[in-house]
């Protein structure tokens, strides 16, 4: 067993460490649900977006095309054609009776801002214009569910891949709303191969004018805002170092010569210093010179790699001079120590935005998997220091006898040297005598 | 009735104090109003307590949710104390102030001014709680991995355990791992998929495919389909508020919580369900699937708030001349003679229990050094005796000498400096291109894992080389106890 503070150490960084990493996980499999359902078929319970025209219109049961479709408008609406027609087909396929009238429960919580009345009535024969979606083309088991195609966008995506002809019904358009191919969905099942997927009719989506224009602006005022900081006022600079020394002589506060931000800071460095220092000293220790002027270099390197190692430890004693001569500061715990070797610490930040540009899975793949990797092996490089600073003292400590120590031995070795992976044997041989 | 001021000396710009007061406080969140800023020079109390949240805000790591503001004042109050002190924050005043928001609106005036002139605040601000229309990834690996939350109430391990459970945790860490990993790979093969397939359509043409937020966006413009705690931003790593990339000026994640246990004392003092929304994963801060109308709100709330930032860039000069005669309206405080009050318990180990590590590895380096570098000396001499000397003996030593200068040089530089421009901090947002061109501000995925590959490699060594340090010690011990033979496990 181990002693009490030291269980209760290393418990809690390994504690930490797997809540760090289910903290992640959790994220990861949020972020999964949201792309799983993404890549399947939409299901048509929402509304979809689609360009709407400039201005909302609400007068939702005009029946008569508010404008004259745009080629684009007629390119679309003879996909939607196409999927009605499909539709027909497969419900006169599946659906024995037509009045199996799924459109009202198709319509619950999905057109919520559309008018109740261009939803409900089936039987209702559209106006000229929409007629031909729900009308006659189709046949009449269709209309309950085309209705639907009335107070719709022209303009939507197509669910289907075949013909469905479809009038020239330029409805008006609720902002941001889209046309629902609802009618698709109860013709066939709710898994019904004509409902959309990004696969197929990605590349037909649309974004909403409001957001674009919205998402525009935010980008145009980032770029002015990370223009204007780098070329940022002298006078407003002055004025601001002015007011701080102004602060600064007009305070009774013994300025410390380190705050406790900067001793993290300082510390920080020095303990990448540390790291950085310690695998040079290796590496040079562990070439094998072969001629003289190599050895020349090697002597120089080691000890100017000396002369350095001196330096950072007469900064840290006088970082830890500067920490302990001062009073029980009212200063918040420390971090815990976390010398990442990868990050340079506070580099200007630019507001904005930039972009990664990757050109295959196989590249991303990499680069997420390579970034998991640096963080995974920082983590353990941290534990195993803790580790090896709690354990080796125990296994020095330890009378030598009894299973005890070997179970001790066996486990320390298992975790200090193999990261937890493998375990060693060991064999008792008693000298015979 | 505000005061028109035109300070003379503002030169051609000839903002005013009101604009510059109000564009500033339209700039921070939930800013003051301009007349709180008024009374503050003029030490009313009224102001007080608006200055207290405020700073509070400013200074703590996280999104703002509804959970942050419901923490009581003092409870602010004494976090801000806290964390404007580590930062080493001059006046001593504000110390002193009592908690419960009664007096001292100059002092706290004084204070957000020191942390305005010391960073750009309104900025960082925004950043933290910027909406993310991409699907980013960060660059750098600052505190990736990192627990962010309020460590979770365990069962206090009180006594002594056995190192087979220590085992038992590291196995199930491992696994974490893995689990992750795998996770993760499926994460961008899906993401991948959904930009190929959306090519085309975005209307920015350097985006050129849409990202997730916007594709769900698109599915769900209600917002109706809500996954059960979903909201995650489409961050691939978002392992820790965005608003620490920009080195705030508030505290790292783990201090403010752990003051924030430390303060209350016990957990019960704060809101019941507190710690709920801040949960990374269903932060509101977060949240990005939004029905297409909240989105489209925030989206222009933020745009507001960046052209106060503008404005208030414009006019921050008038604002500083102000602070001046503020600060002047303030007696001149006398130097501390005692020690100031204590109002945190501050565990001492724990700050120089870092230091006293790095002293240790680094005084045992030096120990070794020191033998090697001797032995290898009079090793040098005795064959340097032997050979001839001459001038381009002189100049070889010359120039070896001067490149294990640059290359020591280059390596001290390493860990002095930060590192350099090219590693930006801060999200990125992702985009597929086929071809890979990217402008010269953005970064290209294949540099990265060059770069990635290489920071790997380093810390492979360094993981290997305190392993074969460990194994080296553990022989040592071991080998004293006769009558054992050691097997190792077999090799990979």
């Amino acid at each position: 067993m181990l002693p009490a503070d030291c269980s209760r150490r290393l418990v809690a960084e390994l504690q930490g460490a797997l809540d760090a990493c289910a903290q992640r996980q959790l994220q990861l499999e949020q972020s999964l649900r949201v792309c799983r359902r993404l890549l399947q078929a939409w299901e048509p319970t929402g509304t979809w977006a689609w360009e709407p025209p400039p201005e909302p219109e609400t007068n939702e049961e005009d029946p008569l095309p508010a404008c004259i479709p745009s080629p684009q408008d007629l390119k679309e609406l003879e996909f939607l054609t196409q999927a009605l027609e499909k539709a027909v087909r497969v419900r006169r396929r599946i659906t024995k009776a037509g009045e199996r009238n799924k459109a009202p429960s198709l319509k619950s919580g999905s057109f919520v801002t559309s008018p109740g009345t261009t939803a409900s009535t089936p039987p209702q024969p559209p106006g000229q214009a929409g007629g031909h979606a729900s009308g006659t083309r189709p046949t009449k088991g269709l209309r309950q569910t085309t209705v639907p195609a009335k107070g719709r966008s022209e303009r939507w995506l197509p669910s289907g891949q075949d013909r469905t002809r479809v009038g020239i019904g330029a409805r008006a358009p609720r902002p941001g709303a889209g046309l629902r191919n609802q009618h698709m969905a109860p013709s066939a099942a709710p898994q019904a191969p004509e409902a959309f997927t990004l696969k197929e009719k990605g590349h037909l989506l649309r974004l909403p004018a409001a957001f674009r224009k919205a998402a525009s602006q935010n980008l145009r005022l980032w770029v002015q805002l990370s223009s204007m900081q780098t070329s940022d006022s002298m006078d407003a600079a002055a004025a601001k170092t002015q007011f701080l020394q102004n602060m600064q002589t007009a305070s009774g506060g013994s300025q410390p010569r380190f705050s406790a931000a900067e001793v993290e800071a300082e510390a920080r460095r020095l303990r990448k210093a540390c790291s950085l220092l310690r695998l040079r000293v290796r590496k040079e220790l562990s070439a094998a010179p072969v001629d003289w002027m190599q050895e020349y270099r090697c002597l120089l390197t080691l000890e100017g790699l000396q002369a350095m190692v001196g330096q950072c430890l007469q900064r840290l004693q006088e970082l830890r001079a500067a920490v302990a001569e001062q009073p029980p500061l009212p200063c918040p715990v420390g971090r815990p120590p976390k010398a990442s070797l990868s990050c340079g610490g506070g580099a200007e930040p630019t507001w904005s935005p930039q972009l990664l540009v990757y050109s295959s899975t196989q590249e991303l793949q990499t680069l997420a998997a390579l970034k998991l990797r640096v963080a995974v092996l920082d983590q353990q490089i941290h534990l195993e220091k803790v580790l090896m600073a709690e354990l080796l003292p125990l296994v020095s400590a330890a009378q030598p006898e009894g299973p005890s120590w070997l179970t001790l031995c066996r486990a320390v070795h298992s975790l200090l040297c193999e990261g937890g992976a493998r375990v060693l044997t060991i064999l008792r041989d008693e000298p015979a005598d | 009735m505000r005061r028109r001021r035109v300070d003379p000396a503002a030169g051609a710009r000839a903002g005013t104090l009101p604009e510059a007061i109000a564009a500033l406080s339209r700039s921070l969140p939930s800013g003051p109003s301009p007349e709180i800023f008024r009374r503050a020079k003029f030490d009313r109390p009224d102001a007080t307590s608006a200055l207290w949240q405020l700073l509070f805000r400013v200074l703590s790591p996280l999104p703002a949710g509804s959970a942050l503001a419901s923490i009581a004042l003092d409870v602010q109050a004494r976090l801000v104390k806290s964390a404007l002190c580590s930062q080493g924050y001059p006046r001593l005043a504000l110390a002193q102030l009592p908690e419960d928001g009664s007096q001292g609106s100059r002092e706290l005036l004084l204070a957000l001014s020191w942390l305005l002139a010391r960073g750009p605040v309104p900025e960082q601000m925004l950043a933290r709680t910027r909406v993310p229309l991409g699907d980013e990834m960060t660059v750098c690996q600052c505190e990736a991995l990192a627990s962010l939350g309020p460590p979770a109430p365990h069962v206090e391990t009180e006594g002594p355990v056995d190192v087979r459970h220590v085992q038992w945790l590291m196995g199930k860490l491992r696994f974490r791992w893995r689990q992750l990993v795998s996770s993760q790979q499926e994460q961008c093969a899906l993401l991948s998929k959904i930009h190929l397939y959306t090519h085309g359509c975005h209307s920015d043409q350097s985006l050129g495919h849409l990202s997730v937020t916007e594709a769900e966006m698109l599915r769900d413009p209600e917002g109706g389909q809500q996954v059960s705690g979903a909201g995650a931003a489409q961050n691939l790593d978002l392992a820790y508020p965005k608003g620490l990339h920009f080195c705030t000026p508030g505290m790292g994640p783990r201090t403010f919580w752990n003051d924030l246990w430390l303060v209350c004392e016990q957990p019960g003092l704060l809101p019941g369900d507190w710690a709920a929304p801040l949960d990374p994963g269903g932060a509101s801060a977060c949240s990005l699937l939004f029905p297409l109308r909240v989105l489209l709100r925030t989206l222009e709330q933020e745009n507001r708030r960046l052209e106060a930032v503008l404005a208030w860039r414009r006019t921050e000069l008038v604002f500083w001349r102000w602070m001046d005669t503020v600060l002047g309206t303030c007696a001149p405080e006398a130097p501390a003679a005692a020690s100031q009050p204590t109002f945190l318990p501050w565990v001492p180990e724990c700050g120089d229990g870092e230091l006293e590590l790095v002293v240790r590895e680094l005084q045992t380096l030096e120990e070794e050094l020191r033998e090697a570098a001797e032995r290898r000396r009079v090793a040098w001499e005795a064959k340097a005796r032997g050979c001839g000397r001459g001038p381009e003996w002189s100049a070889t030593r010359r120039a070896s000498r001067e490149t294990v200068e640059k290359e020591l040089g280059a390596l001290q530089r390493c860990w002095e400096q930060d590192s350099g421009p090219a590693q930006a901090h801060g999200p990125h947002r992702l985009v597929r291109r086929e071809d890979g061109a990217a402008g010269d501000r953005d970064l290209r995925a294949a540099e990265l894992i060059r770069t990635l590959r290489s920071q790997e490699a380093c810390l492979e060594a360094m993981l290997r080389q305190l392993q074969g340090q460990c194994r080296q010690e553990l022989a040592r011990l071991a080998g004293a106890v006769p009558g054992l033979i050691w097997i190792p496990p077999p090799g990979r």
